[in-house]
């Protein structure tokens, strides 16, 4: 990127909108919060419950999140930090939006590393990656009251289907994405492995001595050990 | 609201637990509609903004021919994703978590965790009410948590960074199979079957010579035959 398109790509405007879109991030996150506490009494969760499940997504999200941020500062380099912030705040991943800068990029005739990375390249790249992302949050505004719908036609004809639906459906994607990950290396599968098995070992004792908080800790624990074990053969 | 929340087990389903929990899990379901479309078309509009103020006030117009190119380029490389994804993860999100996640993003690698890991503290079952609450606490918390930290790092810059250990930035190049082993493991404690099950399909899939993009729609279809079929045969 050239230094004039730096300058642009780090100005006060697109500061601004970034927190715009931060902000709305934040807001919903918050706004949901509140009505789903609001009805949690209803449907006979009890405050500690709440406040377990809120402590819980707390906890988990702390090592996501900095992995997370890791990448995140590879993009900033690529693209400058306001466009970074609003992409990688909202709906995308860091491959996913490297790989879509970089069409955006090639779409213009230029590569995002080269000295011709233009405000005109810069502004396809914009183009690309706001609107490309864009995809997701039309379809989700637009079908997830239909696919509530459905959910509810499926439940008044057999309630017990969406409950073996709704874990198979979790089984399989995260059935993928391990072995996905864990045919990268061998590392990477005692990665995965140590995780899984240190996982089920730390649910079984936190049922067996009724140690609750455990669970609560449980995502994060199992993270750290497999990226522990991983990290320790690479050293040998 | 009911006065007496007690007396609602926790883990019915809807068709057999009260009138009342029906009533307010209606509610929230309107509700978490409503503030849902609002966020996410708010945002859409949004969306256009950057872009529009590129070409127009700075005058930067690549030309509609590099924008479309660019936006070709794009739905080709993940466009089927656009659909595909809020179909698969739907079931295990429910209503509200569909909202949040597709708005924040990340979603196998940190608000499906998050969610689950906050149903499985407080013991709700897959697919109750209580569950699907949970997961609303766990992915709403967690991307709070995220857009603060991505903001202090951004902020922050590059001197957080610098002040990690080396040793814990290697270990973090293996936190993907560590959060996605450990999801697994979460399942796999109560239903190790179904856990190897779905590790298996995983595998099978992963080296099939299918387009790559959909292998996982593939994998999930698939695993939710078998176990659907396998708790057939148990009944």
């Amino acid at each position: 990127m050239s230094n004039e398109t730096m300058n642009i790509a780090n100005s006060a405007p697109l500061w601004i909108m970034a927190f715009i879109f931060v902000g709305i991030v934040m807001f919903q996150a918050i706004v949901f919060l509140r009505i789903a506490k609001k009805s949690a009494p209803g449907i006979g969760m009890t405050s500690k419950e709440v406040k377990t499940a809120i402590r819980t997504g707390f906890i988990s999200s702390i090592g996501p999140s900095f992995a997370i941020a890791i990448i995140l500062v590879s993009l900033i380099a690529l693209l400058g930090s306001p466009l970074t912030l609003m992409r990688i705040g909202i709906i995308g991943s860091a491959a996913t939006e490297s790989a879509a800068a970089e069409i955006g990029a090639n779409a213009f005739g230029v590569g995002l590393n080269s000295d011709n990375f233009s405000i005109s390249a810069f502004t396809t790249v914009v183009w690309t990656m706001c609107l490309g992302g864009m995809g997701w949050l039309l379809f989700t505004a637009f079908f997830t009251k239909s696919l509530g719908n459905t959910q509810k036609k499926i439940e008044k004809k057999n309630p017990k289907i969406m409950a073996a639906v709704s874990s198979a459906a979790m089984l399989g994607a995260f059935g993928y994405q391990a072995s996905d990950q864990m045919v990268l290396s061998v590392t990477h599968t005692i990665a995965g492995l140590a995780a899984l098995s240190s996982m089920v070992l730390i649910m079984l004792i936190a049922d067996k001595v009724n140690f609750a908080w455990l669970k609560e800790w449980a995502l994060g624990i199992a993270m750290v050990i497999g990226m522990a074990s991983a990290y320790f053969t690479t050293l040998f | 609201m009911s006065l007496n929340p007690e007396k609602v087990t926790p883990d019915e389903y809807v068709s057999r637990a009260g009138a009342e929990t029906t009533n307010s899990m209606e509610i929230f379901h309107n509700r978490a509609h409503f503030w849902g479309r609002l966020t996410l078309f708010t945002l859409i509009i949004m969306c256009f903004i950057p872009p529009i103020y590129m070409s127009f006030i700075l005058d930067a117009h690549p030309g509609w021919g590099a924008i479309f190119t660019g936006l070709v380029g794009y739905a080709g490389f993940i466009g089927i994703m656009w659909i595909l994804e809020p179909i698969t993860y739907y079931p295990t999100l429910g209503i509200a978590g569909t909202y949040l996640a597709f708005l924040t993003g990340n979603i196998a690698n940190m608000c499906l965790p998050c969610s689950v890991s906050a149903q499985k503290a407080i013991g709700a079952k897959s697919g109750s009410r209580k569950a699907e609450l949970a997961g609303v606490f766990g992915i709403a918390i967690a991307s709070l948590v995220n857009i603060v930290v991505i903001v202090l790092i951004i902020l922050g810059g590059t001197y957080i960074l610098s002040i990690i250990p080396p040793a814990v930035e290697d270990a973090f190049a293996f936190v993907l199979p560590a959060i996605f082993g450990a999801v697994l493991g979460q399942f796999a404690y109560k239903t190790p079957l179904y856990g190897g099950i779905a590790l298996a399909v995983g595998m099978i899939v992963l080296f099939s010579p299918i387009f790559s993009l959909i292998k996982i729609v593939v994998c999930v279809v698939i695993t939710i035959a078998i176990i659907l079929y396998l708790e057939k045969q148990k009944d």
